[in-house]
């Protein structure tokens, strides 16, 4: 049986990503994209979704910010659409209204946990949400969002939304290093493989060499030795490179450094694309 | 996704250079790329083998310098030789954006279906005529459609010989406009078997049902149901292959199906497996073979087997060619929903030898196997394809032995034109082979 081909990024749309071309920095992208993923898996989880689904959506809402900007479009639609179209696509769809009124609170939520933070420690509010009105202008100003969002992303990826999830290798590979009888190795890799669905990685490698990189970490992490020295390297059984599965390893730990508060409120504030054009408008005056 | 075994995986490389990683960005030569993909790589055990020597040893410095007559093999053997289930990333492709409608010239128009427009184009670049399907998107309540998006996804996934190729998806100015471009073939196999004057050869059925089982067998491996395969949804070209087509009912099954199951709205009414008449809602690939039986009937009998106007009379037409279903032919028939409101006739053995009076005994079995009442015992389109009925006399034709045809969706001589003041000369000859033909 032949393998499925997936689109991934070519070397241009890497280089210089569309929002990198409008002045928007390499880190900031960075972190929009991981805090968009973000959005999607709880979004996914209160929506009780298939986990096929929020993985999809979050690897479709990666290829596209390499065919279009943060400026054009905001992370919170994008990350509606990615996951409404996911959700079609994998055969589980889901309301619209549902998601639009998960997403608000998600948001509202956010808001208020760093608002609250920023205040003052002491006083720290409960947070009570108040949903939209039924028929009220908020909604069907998003749900005309989404239904353009989830267009844009058909649209941009020219209708190649085939997505290859990575778990099945995982298992693959699991057994063919022997390592299936340890059960926090397979939990861990696991773990890795989900969270390097808030990286880019999904769109830049092929599935192996993101499987390589988890089993790599889950491996070194509990201290499991694996043949590693040439010309007996492990990941070659797997067509992987190093240099490949390296820098996998780095997107999915930079995930975990230490962050600011500020950070999470400057990223709060440019979840839509009209906060992402004032981002870019104030430090244009500055420079 | 790729299954690699442990001896699969491995994979031999040459020795290695400094611009080996870049290379990986930059487009093989089309010569490795073939090699690579054509030939499956030889299951190794060669690494622990020949570990002494330098040429397997993918970090070894010293290489011997090759004599000239075998540049080519050193050229093969520099870049990584990859298994065949983890092709090189040069191999994905690229993100691209759909294109506009308008680097297509607009023809003629094919057919109107319920579904869309399908409209005969050239594409203004390369001059390649394609056919592009509008697919329908007004008045929308939940966004892009599930079915459309089912049969973009369905004909990207199922990429084959045999079925028809999509080129890309183009969009039009407004988001309401979006057309899926094909590969325009000239006829289908309705209208072909219509208005050709004898039927098929039986070396030509065999070629046709070998093509349309091998498409089937792919789509299927592919987790992909269509749901709706009949003579008119298989195009053919004039050089003998045919191409399954409108996957507008297409969409991805499990095993076992998923909540909610799957609707009975599926398959033109005389290509409907019973189940599906019988209110399953848990069919699978079976319902398929189902329907290549009916088109295989109709290749034999040029013209559909089952024709009946309702579900009832679709059922007891079933049931009087085949005989009604007995506990041992379909021990799960009582289960079904709407057993208990059909009547079943008084028993009688099958009528396919009676139907089909001069075909062989293979040719029996094969097809009293595709028309199994038991979905679990119908034969599968990859056992189809091993059936003797293929291997024995007289043998498939080869494609390129079949003859051409005008192509009507081109608009080419329409042949059956009763009110054109200027008839072709050749309509009057082929009115008169066909009513000789009559019966």
């Amino acid at each position: 049986m032949s393998v499925p081909l997936y689109p991934l990024a070519s070397l241009e749309q890497i280089e210089e990503t569309p929002s990198l071309k409008d002045g928007i920095p390499y880190d900031l992208e960075e972190d929009l994209r991981a805090y968009g993923c973000k959005l999607i898996h709880q979004a996914g989880i209160l929506l009780k979704q298939k986990q096929v689904a929020v993985a999809t959506a979050q690897i479709l809402f990666q290829r596209f910010w390499f065919v279009t900007s943060m400026k054009q479009f905001g992370i919170g639609d994008v990350g509606m659409g990615a996951l409404y179209l996911a959700s079609k696509l994998e055969e589980c769809p889901i309301r619209m209204r549902d998601l639009i009124n998960v997403y608000d609170l998600l948001l509202q939520q956010a808001t208020h946990s760093s608002t609250s933070k920023l205040v003052s420690q002491s006083k720290h509010a409960v947070f009570k949400y108040t949903p939209m009105s039924y028929f009220g202008s908020t909604f069907y100003d998003l749900k005309d969002a989404l239904v353009v969002a989830e267009m844009q992303i058909l649209k941009r990826l020219g209708f190649h939304v085939n997505v290859v999830l990575p778990y099945g290798t995982l298992v693959n590979y699991l057994r063919v290093l022997g390592l299936t009888s340890k059960e926090t190795v397979c939990s861990r890799a696991w773990g890795y493989l989900n969270d390097a669905l808030q990286t880019p990685v999904y769109a830049l490698y092929a599935v192996p060499t993101i499987v390589c990189a988890a089993i790599l970490l889950a491996t070194r992490h509990l201290g499991i030795p694996l043949p590693s020295t040439p010309p007996n390297c492990w990941w070659e059984l797997f067509d992987a490179d190093w240099e490949d599965v390296w820098s996998v390893c780095g997107h999915v730990m930079r995930l975990y450094r230490e962050r600011d508060a500020s950070d999470q409120t400057r990223l709060l504030s440019m979840v839509s694309k009209k906060g992402v054009r004032k981002w870019l408008d104030d430090h244009a005056v500055l420079n | 996704m790729s299954l690699p075994s442990s001896s699969q995986a491995v994979f031999e490389a040459g020795p290695s250079t400094p611009s080996r990683k870049r290379s990986r960005w930059e487009p093989h030569e089309a010569l490795h790329d073939d090699a690579e993909m054509n030939e499956p790589q030889p299951p190794l055990k060669r690494r622990s083998k020949s570990k002494g020597t330098s040429l397997s040893d993918p970090r070894s410095q010293a290489v011997t310098p090759e004599p000239r007559s075998q540049i080519r093999v050193v050229v093969e053997r520099q870049r990584p030789r990859h298994s065949i289930y983890v092709p090189p990333r040069t191999h994905h492709p690229p993100l691209t954006p759909s294109r506009s409608v308008y680097s297509y010239e607009r023809l003629n128009s094919i057919e109107e279906g319920s579904y869309g427009v399908v409209f005969r184009a050239r594409d203004k670049e390369t001059g390649d005529i394609v056919a592009l399907k509008k697919l329908k998107l007004d008045d929308e309540k939940h966004g892009f459609p599930i079915t459309a998006l089912r049969e973009v996804n369905a004909l990207m996934v199922c990429q084959h010989e045999n079925v028809v190729g999509i080129r890309e998806v183009v969009v039009g100015e407004t988001l309401t406009q979006v057309f899926i471009v094909m590969d325009f073939i000239e006829h289908d196999l309705k209208t072909l078997l219509t208005v050709m004057p004898a039927p098929f050869l039986q070396s030509e059925i065999k070629t046709l049902l070998k093509q349309l089982l091998s498409a089937v067998a792919f789509c299927h491996e592919r987790w992909i149901l269509h749901r709706d395969l009949k003579t008119s949804n298989l195009l053919m070209n004039n050089r003998g292959q045919i191409k399954v087509a409108d996957f507008g009912l297409a969409r991805r099954y499990g095993d076992p199906v998923g909540v909610g199951g799957l609707t009975q709205l599926v398959v033109t009414l005389w290509y409907r497996a019973p189940e599906i008449l019988l209110g399953a809602t848990t069919y699978s690939t079976a319902v398929d073979m189902w329907s290549v039986g009916c088109i295989f009937a109709e290749l034999l009998l040029k013209e559909p087997l089952f024709q009946a106007k309702g579900e009832i009379e679709m059922l007891s037409m079933i049931f009087k060619l085949l005989g009604p279903p007995t506990t041992t032919t379909w021990p799960d028939y009582s289960l079904l929903p709407l057993a208990n409101t059909i009547n079943l006739p008084a028993p009688h053995p099958s009528q396919l030898r009676q139907r089909f009076p001069h075909i062989s005994v293979a040719g029996i079995d094969l097809i009293s196997r595709m028309l199994a009442y038991d979905p679990e015992d119908r034969i599968s389109a990859e056992e189809a394809l091993q059936h003797p009925y293929f291997r024995e006399s007289p043998f498939p034709k080869h494609p390129d032995l079949f003859g051409s045809f005008p192509s009507v969706a081109a608009g080419e001589k329409r042949r059956k034109h009763p009110d054109s003041p200027h008839a072709p000369v050749r309509a009057a000859d082929y009115k008169l082979l066909t009513e000789f033909d009559a019966p």
